[in-house]
């Protein structure tokens, strides 16, 4: 049953070889795990256990640590070659949204709310051949000024529409 | 008695105007939402978050949970007109709905979902009336070390039948856990894992987690499945409505869908989609029109959507009674109670009553908006399948970056929801589901919370959790849980490898 739902919930769930030999996802994904639960295990142990009954700042942090490291290192053994990935990766997707982000991120303190709601949708848009450049620009200069209409004047939210010019 | 005089004092909070104005806001919103193909009511309910918190408790819940049941509603919208699931619980009512669809009834299956999803929503809402203060009452008498198991239960329960199987399910809410120390810790006042990062204090916001995690990864994994799809049946008025028969046949399947629904609903780690997955395969067996099943009946299409929305009602339960989310939607309700300095758990009856009766209530308010925005108002919605995507995805990141922005005004956020998008969007490819993160996110403080005061007050003996009745028996039932779920997920993996030496007995297994 459960694989059943899967496969409806993701498609492309086995649609290539490429993909299967892409299933490195055990020892990826309990690898990273594993280094993250040391990470907190030492931390915790540098923040004081405590006694049994006071516990300490670090002993929630360090417990969690060791039950997460004790399953990454099972799933580094257990899930080795994996199921193969869940989607096939877009990373032209990945990269659009996530640059979209960080312009936002970039551009909100430094221009303003306004052009920064406009850049993070032409950056987004970027990848989409079907809308031309004058369209991606369109489309921004739409959404900031709604946004600048929704968050600024009806929600009254502390936001700076431009800033520095 | 009782419960139909508290039933009626909601009511009255839920009628109060501005009350209304929110739930209709939510209602609306999470129709919007739930249509839009690939962004499911998490993203949904992660978007309006920051909007709530210039609310008072009451709207701000009301609005949160219009924009969780109104997602439900919305999404089957998209599964029966493009065979593209709004939200995965919907991908059941795509079965029976394309096929309508195809047959040039779309109308018949909008309806019928949309009156399916009411009596669904009612079923549940009834079901919570009855229950919660009595479970409410049992869980007074709960000490710490209960707790300490009920949220433990949850916790396990919730990740053990995540789809990437139960070791990375679980991995995933330890994951979480930790964290949910980052920042001061409440008990000592020191500083954790903050890096020097001054912004790291109050730890990381529940909306940066839920918008990186489920915002900002779906929506990465949903631009190239949406860029063919567009929506082409047109809805015909004069097919609208079911023939009489057709009428009659609903009956049935909402009150077995309802049923089933309203039990896996208040179960912590059966969602929606299993509800709707159980009550589809019950009604296949039992409905008359059995043998007509997969080519398109309205019972078929009727069943899915009242069990996932009762089961979206009842999820309530454990969430307000006991203050361990069911489900990750009821993790950022609880989320969003803690800020409001509200902790959710069996004295939110007692101390909120007009907070958890004007919810209560406002689940029939709201279901009327919705059954009113999704019957005579389709067409609206029909028109906004065909807003291309490309337009979509880029106003929805605005939307993303605004939300968090306007949390703390500090574009630190921003870069954090960037960061756990892309780790989310990572971990979706690698089966590391995000849902089993949030949870234990939320859920870490009060673990360690109730971990704490559980060992000062056996004097530091951890045997008090198997010596206490009550939390005896959930540790048990964890321990049982977890067992079980291992032992398939080694199974199904076993024969994953079995499959994938002999390929050509994957299509005779399948």
């Amino acid at each position: 049953m459960e694989s059943e739902s899967n496969k409806r919930e993701n498609p492309g769930a086995d649609e290539t070889e490429e993909h299967r030999a892409l299933g490195w996802g055990g020892e990826i994904g309990g690898g990273l795990l594993l280094v993250l639960s040391i990470i907190f295990m030492v931390g915790g142990l540098d923040l004081g256990l405590g006694v049994p009954t006071r516990l300490g700042t670090g002993a929630f942090p360090f417990l969690t640590g060791a039950v997460l490291a004790v399953l990454a290192l099972v799933i580094c053994i257990e899930e080795r070659r994996g199921d193969g990935l869940a989607e096939m990766p877009d990373w032209i997707a990945f990269l659009a949204i996530t640059a979209a982000l960080a312009s936002f991120a970039v551009t909100a303190d430094r221009l303003g709310l306004v052009p920064a709601a406009f850049l993070t949708v032409v950056v987004a848009s970027l990848p989409d051949r079907s809308l031309p450049l004058i369209g991606k620009a369109i489309l921004g200069g739409i959404v900031a000024a709604a946004s600048w209409a929704l968050f600024i004047g009806v929600l009254n939210l502390p936001f700076k529409a431009f800033a520095g010019f | 008695m009782d419960i139909l005089a508290s039933f009626g004092q909601g009511l009255l909070v839920v009628l109060e105007p501005q009350n209304l104005m929110y739930c209709f806001i939510g209602v609306f919103l999470g129709t919007f939402i739930g249509v839009l193909p690939g962004i499911g009511s998490m993203a949904a309910i992660a978007m309006i978050l920051p909007l709530t918190f210039y609310l008072d408790p009451t709207p701000a819940l009301v609005m949160i949970a219009a924009v969780f049941y109104g997602a439900e509603y919305g999404g089957s919208t998209a599964s029966i007109l493009m065979n593209v699931p709004g939200t995965p619980a919907a991908s059941i009512t795509a079965i029976e709905g394309y096929q309508l669809a195809k047959k040039g009834r779309a109308g018949v299956a909008l309806f019928s979902t949309a009156t399916a999803s009411f009596g669904g929503a009612m079923i549940g809402m009834v079901v919570i009336a009855v229950l919660s203060p009595s479970l409410a009452q049992l869980a007074l008498s709960f000490g710490p070390a209960d707790y300490f198991a009920v949220i433990l239960l949850g916790l396990i329960a919730a990740s053990a039948v995540s789809n990437g199987g139960a070791l990375k399910g679980i991995a995933m809410v330890v994951t979480g856990l930790m964290l949910g120390t980052i920042g001061i810790d409440l008990t000592t006042g020191d500083l954790r894992f903050t890096m020097g990062i001054p912004e790291l204090r109050d730890g990381v916001h529940i909306v940066v987690v839920a918008m990186g995690l489920f915002g900002v990864s779906e929506l990465i994994a949903s631009i190239r499945a949406n860029t063919g799809g567009k929506a082409t049946q047109t809805i015909d008025y004069n097919e609208f409505y079911p023939s009489k028969e057709e009428w009659k046949s609903l009956f049935g399947p909402i009150l077995r869908g309802g049923t089933i629904g309203s039990f896996f609903g208040a179960l912590p780690g059966t969602g929606q989609t299993i509800a709707a997955a159980i009550a589809y395969a019950v009604e296949k067996r039992v409905s008359p029109q059995r043998k007509k099943f997969g080519t398109g009946v309205v019972p078929g299409v009727a069943v899915p959507e009242a069990a996932n929305n009762s089961a979206t009602q009842t999820a309530f339960i454990p969430t307000l009674t006991l203050g361990v989310p069911g489900s990750p939607p009821m993790a950022i309700v609880i989320g969003a109670l803690m800020i409001y300095g509200i902790t959710p758990g069996p004295r939110l009856l007692v101390e909120e009553p007009d907070m958890f009766w004007g919810l209560v209530a406002s689940f029939l308010v709201g279901n009327i908006m919705l059954l009113i925005l999704n019957v005579p108002l389709i067409g609206m919605w029909v028109r906004l399948l065909k807003i291309p995507y490309k337009i979509m995805y880029p106003t929805i990141i605005v939307l993303i970056c605004m939300g968090v922005y306007s949390l703390n005004n500090n574009v630190f956020d921003v870069w954090l929801t960037l960061v756990i998008g892309a780790v989310g969007y990572v971990m979706r490819l690698f089966r590391f589901e995000p849902a089993p993160l949030l949870l234990g996110f939320v859920l870490g403080p009060l673990m360690e919370e109730q971990l704490r005061r559980t060992m000062l007050l056996s004097r530091g003996d951890p045997m008090v959790f198997l010596e206490r009745p009550i939390s005896a028996t959930l540790i048990a039932i964890t321990v049982g849980i977890l067992v079980v779920a291992l032992y398939s997920t080694a199974q199904n993996r076993r024969r994953a490898r079995a499959t994938a030496k002999n390929p050509q007995q994957e299509g005779t297994q399948a």
